[in-house]
């Protein structure tokens, strides 16, 4: 069963950055937003296994994705990948109930044992 | 100045590298003053000399400047300013923690601004697999002429530059620093270069 996918980011050399990213293994569906309005939309409307979300973003930005998720009561896994490491930040996004925080630029193997910690691959 | 327009990838792709090194340089500043820095996207225009002293005029009324140059490999050099509100400085020494007696406001500003320009440009600089080194940092004093005399005094053509101004707030002291960086007219060239080798990789 093929799993369906939303990357997330305003760059689109970051998106392909995630997309290039996905291991061969995983059959996927993938959207793409490029901000978190965008997302929103997106998320409201179809079913999406996971998310895979930037943070600094114009228009709507990841917090505001993670806070419409919860309020909305919207069921996503949600990866988290931003340069924004601050601790604080990292903490934020995971008490606003995304699965983990990736930094940028996203590594493969990085990638690969978040997927497989949290049984996609 | 049609001739060194970024193209929309190119563009992009400039906006990333920067992003990423923007995120590390205000996780040091972070953890420096031990507070939550919040980032906005950066903005990116190409400026010819007349608007860009136009430009500093208009928006840094009144400022503290230090300014510290950068050089890479491949021609890639510049220079960075670091831009404070007046009333910013003022707070700077209760944000840092020093004693009074300690260092100087000026020496706490040139100091900061080191740790943000350093750390924002050895990060850029290994995404592009190069390495930057550093003249030192000097604070101008304020006021605009001493900006526009500084920059002319430097060796670049200024005919034509890349402004990238970045904004980080500390929410807790409500206090802005700006980063803008100035990239003359033939180091834009050899970053195009450059970002040309990162997108064709994609």
């Amino acid at each position: 069963m093929s799993s369906s996918v939303l990357i997330c980011d305003d760059s689109n050399l970051a998106r392909k950055q995630v997309l290039r990213s996905l291991p061969e293994q995983w059959t996927v569906n993938v959207q793409t937003a490029t901000n978190g309005a965008e997302a929103l939309d997106i998320l409201r409307t179809q079913e999406i296994d996971v998310l895979f979300l930037d943070l600094t973003m114009p228009v709507l930005d990841g917090l505001g994705v993670l806070q419409g998720l919860k309020d909305e009561s919207i069921d996503c896994s949600v990866f988290v990948i931003s340069a924004d490491i601050q601790p604080e930040m990292q903490n934020k996004v995971l008490e606003l109930g995304a699965k983990a925080f990736l930094r940028k630029p996203v590594q493969i193997d990085v990638l690969v044992n978040n997927l497989q910690q949290h049984g996609f691959i | 100045m049609t001739a060194l327009n970024l193209n929309e990838d190119q563009q992009d792709c400039l906006q990333e590298l920067i992003n990423v090194a923007m995120g590390q340089a205000s996780d040091q500043l972070a953890r420096y003053l031990d507070t939550f820095v919040y980032l906005k996207v950066p903005s990116i225009e190409q400026v010819n000399a007349e608007s860009l002293s136009t430009t500093l005029n208009t928006e840094e009324k009144g400022i503290a400047v230090v300014s510290q140059g950068f050089f890479g490999y491949e021609g890639i050099r510049g220079e960075a300013l670091l831009v404070y509100q007046p009333k910013d400085s003022d707070r700077l020494a209760d944000l840092l923690g020093y004693e009074p007696d300690e260092l100087t406001v000026e020496e706490q500003i040139i100091d900061l601004s080191s740790i943000l320009t350093t750390t924002f440009l050895n990060v850029f600089a290994s995404q592009i697999d190069n390495q930057m080194s550093y003249s030192a940092p000097r604070l101008l004093s304020s006021g605009l002429h001493s900006v526009s005399d500084h920059l002319e005094q430097l060796s670049f053509n200024w005919d034509m530059a890349l402004k990238v101004k970045i904004s980080y707030q500390v929410t807790d002291y409500s206090f802005n620093c700006d980063m803008i960086l100035l990239i003359p007219e033939s180091a834009i060239l050899n970053i195009t270069t450059v970002i040309d080798r990162i997108l064709d990789e994609f």
